[in-house]
C-alpha cells in the first residue's frame, strides 16, 4: 500500500516545531485491526521560538517559519495525507490565535485539523509520543507521563499503549520570563500574577526574584505536579492548587504506583540531568525551565523513575504524538456508497448512542445532526452487536432519518468501534434507498473527543483526526 | 556458471508401448501393463497412488512389484523413458537423461538389485558417480527397494557441499533456512520473526520469505528489506523471496538486490507450464541471469533455490499416470541441470489427498532424501503437515530425527512450527538446535564464527559448540525493549519466547498444541443439522463422499452432489442462490452464520434479487457450488463454506465466501474467454475469506457479500474480470 504523509505542527508556549511522518496502511494480524504501521519521520524541524509581538503572534513571521519548514521537508504539500495543528499553553491564549490555523491551510490543502487550548488531546498526543512503546514494553505497569511544557504540564495515564486518564495543570517554564541570565522578571502569565499574589510574593516585571521566593515558586510547582500525580484532591480541590488546576486527573482508585516519565521542554532538561551533563546557564532560555527541572529531580516522587525508565523523544513528546498517532484510519468495510463525499473537516461529536439506544434517543441524535451547519458525527458505544441488536438499531436510525429530514446536504457520519460499518450503514440507510449522505466509519473510538476531520479514502481506509477532547 | 546442454541435444530413446511385467507366485499370477503401473505398485502405499490407482492392491502385489523391478536392468529403464498422455517424453524427461554416459555404460547392464547391493557396499563417492549416471526414474526403481535402514544409511554416504556467503553441507554441519512468512508481508512482523529465528542459530542457509503478495513491486520491497537486516545484524546469509521466477527476474532488473533465484518444481511438464507457469528455457534463462547478474555473482558458486514435494503433479491431476515418488525423481533431475545452491523437499504440504499419516509422509521424506542426495542435489528437508490429515507434530518430529541421521543438508526455521501464511506445520529453530544437538552437528561454519561474536552460540573449555548466552533473545538485535514491543504486536502466533534446553518452554508448547488441537477438532467437527435449522429453512443435500474421511481425503469427491441430491433438484432459474457447507471446518459455520445469513439474506431482498430456498451441502468442496448452479440454472451461487484451519485456534472458525457466476449469458461467456484465454470457461469466482471474528465479522460480512452480489450480476461478471471493470468505471472487459 502507498505510504501516507502526516504532518504534525507545534505552537507552544515557548517554542514551536513541525514533524512530517511517513507511514503506510496495514492491518494489523495481531489485532485484525487496520493501523498506521512503520511509522517513520521524514522530516524534523529546528526548535524554534514562537514569535510574539505585542502579546499576539507574529504571523508574518510565523508565516516565514512554516514557508521553511515546508520547503526543508521536501515533501510535496500536497501529497500531505493528514495531521493536525496544535497551539498550546500561552500561545493558545493570544488573541489571534485562529490566524495559525488560515495560514496553515492555505499551505496544506488537506484534511488537517487545528485545535487550540485542548489539554487532553495535548497530554494524549504527549503520552503517544513519548512513551508508547515503554508502555507496550511493559504490558502490565501503568505510565504516567507528565508533559512539563512552557506554559502547562499535561497528565496522561495509561497502560499497554492506551490511554486511561488525562488532566492538565497551570505549570510550566514561561509563566515567568526574566532576563537571560538573571532573574529580573521580563512577563508574567496571568497564572503568574495570580501564584505571586497567593504565595504573598510582591514582585513585578522590572523586579529581581531573590533566592527564598523562586524557591517558594518552584516549591508550589513540584507540590502542585506531585499532588495531581497523587491524586490528592483534598490539596487540589482547594486554594491555591484549585486555580492552577485547568482539567482534574482522577487517577483510576486501583492505580496505586505508576511509573512516572517527563516530557515536554522541561522534561528534557531533567533527563540531560540525570544523563550527567552540565545544566545550561542560568535562565539561558529567559525562563524559569533550568530551575524547574533541578527542582524536579529533588523531588522523590516526581523523579523515581528518572533513570529505569527512560521515554523516547521526551522534548518533542506532543509534535511527534500529533505526526505519528494524531491520525488513525477506518477499517476496510465501511459504508460510503460515495467516496467523493470526502475529505470533510471540522464536525461536530454531537452524540453517543449505545447499542440498545431508544427510538427516542436515536431521533434526538439525529436531529442534533440535522440543526448543525454541516453535519455532525454520532458515536455507537459498545455494546453486543449481534444480528438482532445491529438491525434494530440500523433501522432505529433509518426511521428517524426519515421522520426528521435530515436535510441531504448535511453529512452524518457515524463512528462505530466493532467492524460492522457497512451492515449498520445498509440498515440504516434502507440498504441505499434513503437520500441521506450517511457515512459509517468503524474499527475506531472518538476518545472522548468534540470534533472530527476525516481525510479522503486511501487504500480502502479513511484517515480520520479527533480532537476537542473531553 | 555450470554450460547448460541444449534440449535437443540430449539424447532420448524413443518411446515403446508398453511392456507387459508379470509374475505367477504362490499359484497368483500377477500382471502389470507398463513401467508406470510395475513403479506404482512397487512403491509403499501412499494416498497420492491410491486415489491415482497407482499402488498395489495389497501387500503381496507390492512384493511381488518389487521383485520384477529388482531384476530389470538400469539398461531397460533408460530404454523405456516415461511418457505424457499424449504418448511422448516430455522436456522434464528429457533434462533426466542429461547424465554422465561414460560413467552409465558399465552399470547399464547391472539390474537394480545388483545396483542396490553395489551401492551398499561401496564408497560414498562411488555412489555419487552412480548417482550422476541415473536418471530420476532409475532413482525412483531404486528407492522402492530400500528399506528404512538402507534410505538412510545410502544417503548418509553422500556428501553435497555448496557455497555462497555460507558453506551449506559440510560434514558436521547442519544448516537451516529461516521461513520468517507472514499474512501480509507486514515487514514489522517479517523482522520479528527474522530477529527471533537468528537468534535461535537458524537461518545459516537462507533468509527466505514466501510473499502474500507476488507482485514485483511488493517482492522488491520486502528483498531490500531483509538486505537491511542482513547488513545492519551483520549475518553472513543469503536472502531470497520466493516469488515467481518471473517476478524475480523482473525484480533483479529493477535492481533489487537478488541473490538466489527460487523457484517451485514439478515432475511433469504440463504440471510445470499450467500450473507453475515455467518451462525448460525460462529456468535457463533464470539460471543464466542469476549467475551472470545477481548480487551474489562475485561470491557464490551455486545460485538456484528449488523446491519440490512428493504430490502436485497428482493434486493437478497431471502426473500422467506417473507415481508421486518417480514424479518427485523426475523433479530432482530437473533441479540437477542448475546445479543448485538448495533444493528444499515439503512433501506433506498437499494434505491427505498425498500423505495420509505419518508412515506415508516419513517413509516418503527418507526416500525424497535419498534420492536427491544420489542424484547430486543438496537436500534440505522440510517434513510438513496440515491439519486434515493424520500426520502430527510427533511423526514430524520422527522424520526429522531419521532424516538428520540420514544427513539432511538443511531444515525450516518456522517459528514455533507454525507458518503463519500457509496455514501449514514445518521443522522450527527450536527442532533445528536440537537435533545439532543431539547428532553433535553445528550451523555453517561462516555462520558459527558470527553467532559465537554475537553470543547465541559459544565454545565450551572442550572445544564443543554450545548455546551461548544471548541463545533464543531476539531482543539483541533491537536498540530496546519497546523497538522488539514494536515488532512483536504485530507477530501473529508467538506464543512465548521463553525457552528449556534447545526447546519451547513448557507453556509456550502447551499453548501450541491446544490450538492445533482445537483446529484440528474442527476440521473433524460435524455440523449439527437441528442447530442450522433454526438459522434458515435450509434444504439439505448430500455429496458423492459418504463420510468424513473420504470427504478430507478425496477431495473430488465433496466437488459433485450425490446422485440422490442430483435428482433432488431442478431449475429454478434465480438470480442466487445461498448454499452453506462443512468444507474443511463445520465449526466455522456454526460460528459464524446466525449473524452472517440474515444479513445476507436481508442485502439480497433490498436488490430485489430473487433467491433460492437455501441450500446445506454436507462434505463439500469449493466444487460444488458449479454443480449446484448448473442443477439449478441459478445465475450465481454464493457458496460458504469452512476453510482449512491453520494453527490458530480462533482462526478455526473462518468461514469464506465463494461467489460463484454461472456465465448463462453468452455475452458474458465470450468477454470472460477473452479475459481469461480459456474458450470454455463456464464460471468465474470471486473470494471473499477470512469471515471469522477475529478477521470480517459474520455480520459484517453478511453486507459486503450482498454488496458484491449485486455488483457481479449487475456487470455480469466476477473475480478479476469484475475487479478490473470496477477500478476504471464504465470500462467493459
Amino acid at each position: 500500500m502507498d505510504q501516507l504523509h502526516l504532518l504534525g505542527l507545534d505552537f507552544g508556549s515557548t517554542t514551536s516545531s513541525a514533524i512530517v511522518a511517513s507511514a503506510r496502511v496495514l492491518k494489523n494480524c495481531a489485532t485484525g485491526r487496520m493501523e498506521l504501521g512503520q511509522p517513520s519521520v521524514v522530516y524534523r524541524s529546528e526548535l524554534t521560538f514562537t514569535p510574539f509581538a505585542d502579546n499576539r503572534i507574529d504571523e508574518r513571521s510565523l508565516a516565514g517559519y512554516l514557508d521553511r519548514w515546508i520547503s526543508e521537508s521536501r515533501v510535496d504539500p500536497t501529497a500531505i495525507t493528514a495531521g493536525g495543528v496544535i497551539i498550546t499553553g500561552l500561545a493558545a491564549q493570544k488573541t489571534n490565535v485562529t490566524a495559525i490555523e488560515s495560514l496553515v491551510k492555505q499551505r496544506v490543502s488537506q484534511a488537517l485539523f487545528a485545535t487550540a487550548d485542548d489539554p487532553c488531546l495535548e497530554s494524549w498526543l504527549a503520552f503517544m509520543g513519548s512513551c508508547l512503546g515503554l508502555s507496550r514494553a511493559h504490558p502490565e505497569t501503568h505510565f504516567l507521563n507528565l508533559d512539563i511544557g512552557g506554559g502547562t504540564t499535561n497528565l496522561a495515564l495509561g497502560i499497554n499503549g492506551e490511554v486511561l486518564r488525562t488532566g492538565c495543570l497551570f505549570a510550566g517554564a514561561r509563566h515567568f520570563q526574566f532576563e537571560p541570565g538573571t532573574y529580573r522578571i521580563t512577563a508574567l502569565s496571568a497564572d503568574a500574577a495570580r501564584l505571586l499574589k497567593d504565595l504573598k510574593i510582591d514582585r513585578s516585571i522590572g523586579d529581581s526574584v531573590p533566592p527564598d521566593e523562586l524557591r517558594s515558586i518552584l516549591d508550589f510547582y513540584v507540590a502542585l505536579i506531585e499532588a495531581a500525580v497523587c491524586g490528592d484532591r483534598s490539596r487540589l480541590d482547594h486554594d491555591p492548587f484549585r486555580q492552577h488546576e485547568q482539567v482534574p486527573f482522577v487517577p483510576p482508585p486501583e492505580v496505586a504506583s505508576p511509573v512516572i516519565t517527563l516530557s515536554g521542554g522541561v522534561g528534557e532538561l531533567v533527563y540531560a540531568q540525570t544523563r550527567g551533563q552540565p545544566p545550561p546557564a542560568t535562565t539561558a532560555f529567559g525562563d524559569l525551565g533550568i530551575d524547574l527541572a533541578k527542582r524536579l529531580l529533588q523531588s522523590p516522587v516526581l523523579s523515581q523513575h528518572l533513570r529505569t525508565h527512560i521515554p523516547t523523544n521526551s522534548g518533542h513528546a506532543t509534535v511527534y504524538g500529533l505526526s505519528l498517532y494524531g491520525t488513525e484510519v477506518s477499517g476496510t468495510t465501511l459504508y460510503l456508497p460515495d467516496s467523493g463525499a470526502l475529505p470533510l473537516r471540522d464536525l461536530p461529536i454531537v452524540a453517543k448512542l449505545h447499542m440498545n439506544a431508544s427510538a427516542g434517543d436515536v431521533r434526538l441524535a439525529v436531529d442534533l445532526v440535522g440543526r448543525a451547519a454541516r453535519g455532525g458525527c454520532i458515536e455507537i458505544d459498545h455494546g453486543i452487536a449481534d444480528f438482532a441488536a445491529v438491525k434494530r438499531l440500523g433501522t432505529e436510525l433509518a426511521a428517524a432519518l426519515r421522520e426528521t429530514r435530515c436535510p441531504a446536504n448535511r453529512s452524518l457520519v457515524l463512528f462505530v468501534s466493532q467492524n460492522i460499518g457497512k451492515t449498520i450503514g445498509s440498515y440504516a440507510t434502507d440498504w441505499g434507498r434513503l437520500p441521506v449522505k450517511l457515512i459509517v466509519i468503524d474499527e475506531l473510538a472518538t476518545r472522548s473527543a468534540r470534533f472530527a476531520s476525516l481525510g479522503a479514502m486511501r487504500d480502502n481506509v479513511v484517515p480520520v483526526s479527533f480532537y476537542g477532547m473531553q | 556458471m555450470k554450460t547448460l546442454n541444449p534440449l535437443d541435444q540430449i539424447p532420448v530413446p524413443r518411446p515403446a508401448a508398453d511392456e507387459v511385467y508379470t509374475a505367477d507366485m504362490f499359484g497368483r499370477q500377477f500382471s502389470f501393463v507398463g513401467l508406470k503401473r510395475l513403479l506404482g505398485a512397487a512403491d509403499y502405499d501412499k494416498a497420492g497412488d491410491r486415489n491415482a490407482g497407482l499402488a498395489a492392491r495389497d501387500e503381496a502385489e507390492q512384493e511381488v512389484a518389487r521383485s520384477i523391478l529388482s531384476s530389470l536392468t538400469l539398461q531397460h529403464l533408460y530404454d523405456h523413458p516415461l511418457t505424457d498422455d499424449a504418448g511422448n517424453a516430455d522436456s522434464v524427461m528429457r533434462v533426466n537423461y542429461d547424465i554422465d554416459r561414460d560413467q552409465f555404460r558399465p552399470i547399464a547392464p547391472m539390474t537394480l538389485g545388483q545396483l542396490k547391493d553395489h551401492l551398499l557396499n561401496c564408497s560414498g563417492d562411488e555412489v555419487s558417480r552412480t548417482g550422476r549416471a541415473m536418471t530420476g526414474v532409475m532413482a525412483s526403481a531404486l528407492a522402492k527397494l530400500l528399506d528404512t535402514h538402507e534410505l538412510i544409511y545410502l544417503a548418509k554416504k553422500v556428501t553435497c557441499v555448496t557455497k555462497a556467503r555460507t558453506t551449506l553441507g559440510l560434514p558436521g554441519t547442519l544448516s537451516s533456512r529461516l521461513q520468517p512468512n507472514h499474512p501480509v508481508d507486514d515487514l514489522r512482523g517479517v523482522t520479528c520473526l527474522i530477529y527471533t529465528g537468528l537468534s535461535l542459530g537458524a537461518g545459516d542457509a537462507l533468509i527466505g520469505l514466501n510473499p502474500a503478495v507476488d507482485t514485483v513491486e511488493n517482492v522488491s520491497a520486502i528483498l531490500s528489506h531483509l538486505d537491511s537486516l542482513r547488513k545492519r545484524t551483520g549475518v553472513p546469509t543469503q536472502i531470497c523471496v520466493l516469488g515467481h521466477v518471473k517476478t524475480q527476474l523482473a525484480c533483479l532488473a529493477a535492481g533489487a538486490p537478488v541473490e538466489i533465484m527460487f523457484q517451485s518444481l514439478a515432475g511433469t511438464e504440463s504440471t510445470n507450464l499450467t500450473e507453475f507457469d515455467i518451462s525448460v528455457d525460462l529456468l535457463d534463462e533464470a539460471y543464466r541471469t542469476i549467475a551472470e547478474r545477481g548480487a551474489l555473482k562475485d561470491v557464490a558458486k551455486q545460485f538456484m533455490y528449488f523446491e519440490t514435494g512428493q504430490g502436485s503433479e497428482f493434486t493437478y491431476g497431471k502426473h500422467n499416470g506417473v507415481d508421486m515418488t518417480t514424479t518427485e525423481a523426475l523433479c530432482y533431475g530437473l533441479a540437477r541441470r542448475y546445479d543448485p545452491f538448495m533444493l528444499n523437499n515439503v512433501t506433506g504440504f498437499i494434505g491427505p489427498e498425498t500423505h495420509l499419516d505419518n508412515f506415508e509422509m516419513i517413509i516418503s521424506n527418507l526416500q525424497d532424501h535419498f534420492m536427491g542426495k544420489l542424484l547430486g542435489l543438496p537436500m534440505g528437508m522440510a517434513p510438513c503437515y496440515t491439519l486434515h490429515s493424520k500426520i502430527t507434530l510427533e511423526g514430524q518430529q520422527m522424520a526429522t530425527e531419521l532424516l538428520a541421521a540420514a544427513g539432511a543438508n538443511y531444515y525450516m526455521d518456522v517459528c514455533l512450527n507454525t507458518d503463519r501464511m500457509l496455514a501449514y506445520f514445518d521443522t522450527s529453530g527450536h527442532d533445528d538446535q536440537t537435533l545439532r544437538e543431539i547428532y553433535g552437528k553445528n550451523p555453517a561454519p561462516e555462520f558459527l564464527a558470527w553467532a559465537i561474536d554475537r553470543g547465541i552460540m559459544a565454545k565450551s573449555p572442550n572445544g564443543r559448540v554450545v548455546r551461548g548466552p544471548n541463545w533464543g533473545n531476539p531482543r539483541i538485535f533491537c536498540a530496546s525493549d519497546a523497538e522488539f514491543q514494536e515488532l512483536l504486536r504485530a507477530t501473529p502466533a508467538l506464543y512465548g519466547l521463553e525457552h528449556a534446553g534447545p526447546r519451547p518452554a513448557e507453556r509456550t508448547t502447551r499453548e501450541l498444541k491446544l490450538n492445533q488441537a482445537v483446529a484440528r477438532q474442527a476440521i473433524h467437527s460435524e455440523l449439527r443439522l437441528d442447530e442450522l435449522a433454526r438459522v434458515a429453512p435450509f434444504r439439505v443435500l448430500t455429496t458423492q463422499a459418504t463420510d468424513k474421511e473420504s470427504h478430507l481425503n478425496s477431495p473430488g469427491l465433496g466437488a459433485r452432489l450425490s446422485a440422490e441430491s442430483t435428482r433432488s433438484l431442478r431449475p429454478e432459474s434465480c438470480d442466487v442462490q445461498i448454499a452453506v457447507s462443512d468444507g474443511l471446518s463445520a465449526e466455522a459455520v456454526h460460528h459464524n452464520i446466525a449473524n452472517l445469513l440474515p444479513v445476507l439474506k436481508d442485502g439480497l431482498d433490498a436488490k430485489n434479487l430473487r433467491t433460492g430456498q437455501p441450500i446445506l451441502v454436507r462434505y463439500s468442496r469449493v466444487k460444488v457450488a458449479e454443480h449446484l448452479a448448473e442443477c439449478l440454472h441459478a445465475k450465481l451461487v454464493v457458496l460458504l463454506i469452512g476453510e482449512r484451519p491453520g494453527g490458530d485456534a480462533l482462526a478455526s472458525r473462518s468461514l469464506s465466501a465463494y461467489l460463484v457466476y454461472h456465465l448463462l449469458d453468452a455475452e458474458a461467456q465470450k468477454k470472460a474467454a477473452a479475459f481469461s484465454n480459456n474458450s470454455h470457461i463456464r464460471f468465474e469466482y470471486t473470494v471473499i475469506s477470512n469471515i471469522y471474528s477475529g478477521g470480517l465479522p459474520p455480520l459484517e460480512a453478511g453486507s459486503v457479500i450482498a454488496e458484491k452480489a449485486g455488483q457481479i450480476l449487475s456487470h455480469q461478471a466476477a473475480g478479476n474480470r469484475l475487479e478490473a471493470m470496477l477500478k476504471i468505471p464504465g470500462k467493459i472487459v
